[in-house]
């Protein structure tokens, strides 16, 4: 799991937000375009990306796009 | 009033949350009941909650045509039938595909209008029957991330009214009924995606809070009673008043 790939992957959810303005280190919950919706939207990718299900919680507890990284890359461990 | 001693009640989606609320209610008012549901433990445990004797369950998935075909085979001449299988899900409209679109529909549409297609061909429903349908109040608004589960639910709303125009030559009564929010274990995830806190709050959004599975089975005895023989073709929307706004 590479995070470079992660991180468009992500950045390709949002419509308003410059690819540039996400990067590792972003508080996404933090950026003006993030709603519920996104937060769909995100389960939605990493489940068709990468095969596992966070939960809504999961992202609240997440603070940047690394934190979300790691969750994932943890869960996906665990899968196999 | 509302006794459904001598009637014969097929239930789907029998083995949790609402559908099993319905199989303890129906029984609790003298119905026989013939309980399905995927997971054959879960469906025990359903058969084991119910008032009275002679229930029956059979485990089967009613997406396998097979199984769906078996069931009916088996089946005696039904005087009820509630359809209550189904699935959530919450999905943004970029995601949701082909694969996802025929998955939601699978099990919310197509699975419980061919057992009432087949149940129709095999002439397995009394005259008199009723037919009740496990709607949904999101199958007429506009929540986001529901695209295919409202549009599952909106599919059967209609198939309820050409039903119910279909079958009234023989007496038979199709309707729905369309609740809100009901704390369910498929509620849980939905809970678990929604988020905890976001999905307390929006109960405030209810004026008489979220339902219980009794308050969706107890609008199910109405339909199934003969006390109700002039209703057909409704979809009652059952939601606390979440509408009302």
């Amino acid at each position: 799991m590479e995070i470079t790939v992660f991180v468009d992957n992500f950045a390709n959810l949002f419509d308003e937000t410059p690819k540039a303005e996400i990067g590792e280190t972003t508080n996404f919950k933090g950026l003006e375009e993030w709603n519920s919706l996104l937060g769909l939207a995100t389960v939605a990718m990493v489940d068709e990306h990468y095969g596992v299900r966070v939960s809504g919680d999961e992202i609240k507890d997440a603070q940047t796009v690394t934190d979300l990284f790691e969750l994932v890359k943890q869960k996906s461990a665990g899968n196999k | 009033m509302f006794s459904l001693r001598g009637k014969t009640v097929l239930v789907t989606g029998a083995s949790s949350g609402i559908g099993k609320q319905i199989c303890i209610t129906l029984a609790g008012q003298g119905a026989q009941l013939i309980i399905t549901g995927r997971s054959t433990e879960r469906l025990s445990e359903t058969l084991q909650a119910l008032a009275g004797e002679g229930h029956q369950m059979i485990p089967a998935d009613l997406t396998d045509s097979a199984l769906l075909a078996e069931l009916v085979k088996g089946l005696p001449v039904l005087t009820g039938v509630v359809f209550c299988a189904g699935v959530i899900t919450y999905l943004p409209a970029a995601f949701s595909n082909e694969a996802k679109i025929a998955e939601i529909f699978k099990v919310n549409y197509n699975s419980q209008i061919v057992l009432c297609q087949q149940i129709l061909k095999a002439k397995k429903i009394a005259k008199g029957g009723a037919l009740v349908f496990i709607s949904s109040i999101s199958s007429q608004l506009g929540v986001p991330g529901t695209l295919l589960y409202a549009s599952s639910k909106a599919a059967v709303n209609a198939a309820v009214k050409v039903l119910a125009a279909e079958l009234s030559s023989q007496k038979i009564r199709v309707n729905a009924i369309a609740p809100g929010i009901v704390r369910t274990p498929l509620l849980d995830t939905a809970k678990d995606i929604m988020e905890k806190e976001r999905f307390d709050n929006a109960e405030k959004e209810y004026p008489l809070g979220y339902g219980e599975p009794a308050d969706v089975a107890n609008a199910t005895v109405f339909y199934l009673a003969d006390e109700s023989k002039w209703a057909t073709g409704n979809i009652m929307i059952l939601d606390g008043g979440y509408t009302l706004k």
